[in-house]
């Protein structure tokens, strides 16, 4: 697909307006303490363009941190399942990747329906990053900051205009109903896209190879006590695994309202918490911190490439902004590669 | 849009008797609203409102009878509300989930089944399976350790195996006044087992340790390490691979497993002994 079209920046509320009469549109805002978050949009005005990395990621549109799954009662069971049509706009590059790995994840041969019904609905309008944060390394991972596939919609900003490419049926969809706001695009248009990708790879600051990382840990250069720091520097806060858009654990819980009626409900879990592999008995598999550590990172740089072929990070920076410990994935990866380095260069 | 299927959504079940047969262990007829085949090895998330859901190996054999056999040891908080069910109550049921005991492999060579405790319910049907079609295996025998002589589980089915030919050799921790037979731990008879280890093929389930030890000790006698199998437990909260609770090395135990040979579990250092 990936069709091109021009929109000039004035005519952005409107079509937003417009679209925001089928379903409901939710965009980056500053919350409270001036975070970027995602919500519901009520006044377009409000909606922030060129911002950080928002807290938590867009993930939570499709996996929410606490989802009521179905209600059980003396009748039996009502699947609670939510499939309210979505439109968020002004999604990261690195997010969008992230949800098309979380697609996969969530599919395959036991299809997530709570997941996937709510991906169904909802359609995505990315923007290209022109100024990436400090935090950012999605360059080293083909994450972002632009995309050539995988988006509902992506937008370039080009100044005055925006290049709008088409990359699904449901980007088209949008499209089609308001094709009298774009214009055809020109190869100056493409251009502009050209420098504003070049321009915008050229800022990264940080450069993670987590590629590197990954060789070292396979071919057993890595060992138990580098883990061993790590997992000392780790808080078990759960804050890198919230905020992640690429892990998926949850936890399944009832809320009974009476003894023959409740809801069960399912919200998030983290891999790193003391009790998440505890069992009945205390049979407690990964008791000891170091495991649980060492797992979140083995999955992200060990499994997820074994699994999907594609790193479990999308190098969108959110653990570095939230871990208290350093121990971010951008930290740990480049003192994994970086760590021979220094060795090769003192050994002369 | 096409419908897809709720993978999370218990299906009615009802509790048609309950057998006492251990002061911690009994064993539940269930009857599903919406019967389902399953295979010897496999498991279904067995729930209860309110109080939760946990995975449970299938005791019975497929196609005996209508209902489902759970076998349940009073453990954890759950499988304690489970205790509390009686006859006539509704449960939820999912499933069955995991892959299956790989038998056909094993057909023309000695089948040994080693099982400590409640690890006999996992191993019922496939004992049951191997027996029936017991022309295309050679010796088969069961080597199964309990606490105490109470405590041995399906005592009525290991009568009817030894009676089709089955050499059994049974084993408690502490005997009573009663107890004639062996005593101690499974891995010191292992030697009875009458099997050419080098060309048997052995089906492990009980305690975490007690599997660890015996793999290793029947690996040293000779058997082949992809010839070795056992089911592993988890604390699980899907069954379907998403919810990562039972994810360890790579590997999900719910839909990777339950069931790996000691070789996966060596290659994978997947957790059998916490």
């Amino acid at each position: 697909m990936n069709k091109g079209m021009v929109l000039e920046k004035s005519k952005l509320s409107y079509w937003l307006r417009q679209l925001r009469k089928e379903m409901s549109l939710i965009g980056p805002m500053r919350g409270e303490n001036s975070d970027i978050v995602f919500k519901t949009v009520e006044n377009i005005h409000e909606i922030v363009l060129d911002c950080p990395a928002s807290i938590p990621s867009p993930k939570e549109f499709l996996f929410p941190q606490k989802e009521k799954m179905f209600r059980y009662s003396k009748d039996g069971v009502e699947n609670l399942r939510g499939n309210k049509g979505r439109l968020i706009f002004g999604v990261r590059s690195c997010d969008i990747s992230a949800i098309t790995l979380l697609d996969r994840f969530y599919g395959g041969k036991f299809v997530d329906d709570y997941y996937m019904s709510r991906r169904n609905n909802t359609i995505f309008i990315s923007i290209g990053c022109n100024n990436p944060d400090i935090t950012c390394f999605c360059i080293g991972l083909g994450s972002g900051p632009f995309l050539s596939s995988g988006f509902d919609i992506q937008l370039s900003d080009l100044g005055d205009r925006y290049l709008v490419e088409i990359g699904s049926k449901h980007g088209l969809e949008i499209i089609k109903d308001f094709i009298h706001l774009f214009s055809r695009p020109k190869k100056l248009d493409y251009d502009d896209q050209y420098e504003a990708i070049l321009s915008s790879q050229a800022r990264f600051e940080k450069r993670i190879n987590l590629e590197n990382a990954r060789q070292k840990i396979l071919s057993g250069q890595v060992n138990d006590s580098f883990w061993e720091v790590v997992a000392q520097r780790c808080f078990e806060c759960g804050g890198c695994v919230y905020e992640c858009p690429l892990c998926t654990c949850f936890n399944v819980i009832d809320r009974p309202y009476s003894p023959t009626d409740g809801v069960r409900l399912r919200v998030w879990d983290t891999c790193l918490f003391k009790g998440f592999t505890k069992m009945a008995g205390n049979i407690w598999p990964a008791e000891k911190k170091i495991m649980r550590t060492k797992r979140w990172y083995f999955h992200k740089l060990i499994y997820y490439p074994e699994q999907f072929g594609k790193f479990g990070c999308v190098g969108c920076g959110r653990c570095t902004i939230t871990c208290p410990g350093r121990i971010d994935m951008a930290t740990i990866a480049s003192k994994i590669d970086m760590g021979d380095r220094r060795r090769k260069g003192g050994g002369g | 849009m096409s419908r897809i299927a709720e993978i999370y959504l218990p299906s009615k079940a009802k509790v048609i008797d309950v057998i006492e047969m251990t002061p911690d262990s009994k064993l539940f007829m269930v009857m599903p609203e919406m019967p389902f085949k399953y295979k010897p090895g496999q498991f279904v998330m067995f729930s209860l409102w309110g109080v939760g859901e946990v995975p449970i190996s299938i005791a019975s054999t497929f196609g005996v009878q209508k209902h489902i056999e759970l076998c349940v040891r009073r453990v954890g908080h759950v499988t304690s509300a489970i205790h509390r069910l009686k006859t006539g109550d509704d449960i939820g049921i999912r499933g069955p989930f995991g892959n299956a005991f790989p038998i056909t492999n094993a057909r023309g060579k000695d089948t040994l089944f080693v099982a400590g405790g409640v690890g006999i319910a996992p191993l019922r049907y496939l004992i049951n399976e191997v027996i029936k079609n017991k022309k295309d295996f050679r010796r088969i025998e069961l080597i199964y350790g309990s606490r105490n002589p109470s405590e041995i589980l399906f005592m009525d089915d290991i009568n009817s195996w030894q009676k089709k030919g089955i050499n059994v050799v049974l084993t408690v921790d502490r005997k009573d006044k009663d107890w004639r037979g062996n005593t101690g731990i499974v891995t010191e008879h292992l030697n009875k087992a009458k099997v050419s280890f080098k060309d048997a093929h052995a089906f492990i389930c009980g305690p975490s340790v007690m599997i660890k030890a015996v793999m290793q000790d029947i690996s040293q006698l000779g058997m082949y390490e992809e010839n070795i199998f056992t089911t592993l437990e988890s604390h699980m909260k899907c069954g379907v691979g998403k919810c990562g609770h039972c994810y360890a090395d790579g590997k999900y135990i719910c839909i990777d497993g339950p069931v790996f040979s000691y070789r996966e579990i060596r290659q994978y250092n997947l957790n059998c002994t916490p």
